[in-house]
């Protein structure tokens, strides 16, 4: 514990002052964390939990909305990221973005495999993101900003390939076949759904 | 080439999330390196990706952590004491070893709090089912004994039937319809030895509440009567005992039966 704190405090220092120095200080600081994960350097993995734990928690709990589920997944990607560090590309993408794809990919193929059926999900997704949004909203993250908030204001359209892509995992291909969507369309609407998400996030 | 359309058409995004085929990933890598813009507007995604997942996250259970820590081994707990020991070797290793036996002891009472209640509850409803199960198992025993006790009750119907029937002392009466147009039929099983008389339907015409057919027996010329049965009797049916009888009949009578046939009525009629 102690070691770990010592950890977090000394990158913690290292990040303030690359950041005073240089404005990209977070691909500085990934190298280097990536770096510490390929040595296996357990206090890296440590701080990689401390500061993306909850973040990947709470894609993948959208995704699977059961805590026990959801716990079990996270637990599986972070010993994946520990294992497969070898395999991440920092030339493809950040280390998050690498993150991210690993959970929501285990995410979505721990709720296939549970054979949840994918027309129940469709019917209810709206609600069950709210409802998780509501539930959490004590414990919930950081700034308090849920879901919900987030995609007030979006167009329905643009939500709904938000929804299918980040929440139930469907790949564009699919929606434009199931829902009879072009595939140009699909990919437009999410880069549009993103952008939006983006700048709310940011303000 | 137009980067901005390009851009716009969403297929980076599609890249950041991993849903392109290995050729399009190929294509876009390949555009990336050759067009800056492309590598920026990458990085605006993933940077937005990231403060999206940052700002929706939700506090996952505390156990987490520790869970994954120490399936990769535990913490690094055994670097620290040998750095430090070699500075102060005397004082460190207590509070070390009592803050881990605590740590342990706390973990495990928290852990068998956790199982027992888990078992607590898992064995109510295992409880719960299994005293719904028995409850159902003994009304379907009840019902299927009553199944068999009714089963067993036309057997020995049956049985008693057959013992008539093969008796050859037994002389069997047909009655045949009286309507010829119809295809009524009885039967009449007599014993001239005891003057026993069995009653068994083939084919009867269903009757209304007040009514009831009643068989009659023409002994020296006369009906005398031999009682009354429903119309929808199975097997064989005890008449009243008979002597000398030359012919059975069947009529349709008030419910209780007639002192005299209705002659107008008779169903079926067979001679001895």
């Amino acid at each position: 514990m102690e070691q770990d704190r010592r950890n977090s405090v000394l990158l913690f220092t290292l990040h303030l002052n690359i950041t005073d120095i240089a404005p990209k200080s977070l691909h500085i600081e990934e190298h280097d964390l990536v770096l510490r994960l390929q040595n296996q350097d357990k206090s890296a993995l440590s701080y990689l939990y401390d500061k993306y734990g909850d973040a990947l928690y709470g894609a993948a709990q959208r995704i699977i909305q059961d805590e026990d589920v959801t716990s079990e997944v996270i637990q599986d990607v972070f010993l994946k990221i520990w294992n497969k560090i070898g395999m991440y590309d920092a030339q493809k993408g950040r280390l998050f973005t690498w993150m991210i794809n690993l959970t929501r990919n285990a995410a979505i193929d721990k709720i296939r495999s549970k054979e949840i059926k994918r027309s129940a999900k469709t019917d209810s997704i709206d609600d069950n993101v709210y409802t998780i949004d509501r539930q959490n909203s004590t414990e919930s993250s950081v700034d308090g900003i849920g879901v919900k908030e987030l995609m007030d204001d979006l167009v329905e359209e643009q939500r709904f390939v938000l929804i299918k892509v980040y929440f139930e995992g469907f790949s564009h291909s699919e929606i434009a076949d199931e829902y009879d969507i072009p595939l140009g369309t699909v990919k437009s609407r999410l880069r549009s759904a993103l952008k939006h998400l983006r700048h709310k996030v940011k303000l | 080439m137009d980067i901005k359309e390009y851009i716009a058409s969403g297929i980076l995004e599609a890249y950041i999330f991993d849903t392109l085929s290995p050729q399009e990933r190929a294509e876009v890598e390949a555009l990336v390196v050759q067009y800056p813009e492309l590598r920026d507007e990458l990085n605006a995604i993933e940077a937005g990706l990231e403060d999206i997942a940052m700002a929706t996250a939700i506090q996952a259970p505390s156990h987490l952590k520790a869970n994954i820590m120490a399936a990769i081994g535990g913490e690094d707990e055994g670097q620290l004491v040998g750095n430090v020991s070699q500075e102060a070797p005397k004082v460190i290793p207590m509070p070390q070893t009592n803050t881990g036996v605590w740590k342990y002891l706390v973990a495990a009472s928290v852990a068998l709090a956790v199982v027992s209640s888990y078992m607590a509850y898992d064995y109510r409803l295992k409880w719960k089912s299994s005293s719904d199960a028995f409850a159902q198992l003994q009304a379907q025993n009840s019902q299927m004994a009553e199944q068999y006790n009714q089963v067993n009750n036309r057997l020995d119907e049956l049985v008693a039937d057959i013992d008539v029937i093969s008796n050859a002392d037994f002389k069997r009466v047909n009655m045949a319809a009286v309507d010829a147009s119809q295809s009524f039929a009885a039967s009449v099983y007599w014993n001239a030895k005891t003057d026993e008389a069995y009653l068994n339907i083939q084919n009867l015409k269903t009757l209304t509440e007040e009514q009831q057919y009643q068989l009659w027996a023409i002994v020296d010329g006369k009906p005398v009567d031999m009682g009354v049965f429903d119309f929808d009797v199975e097997g064989l049916i005890k008449m009243k005992s008979i002597k000398n009888a030359a012919m059975f009949a069947v009529t349709i009578e008030p419910k209780g039966g007639s002192v005299n046939p209705t002659l107008d009525l008779m169903q079926v009629a067979g001679a001895v």
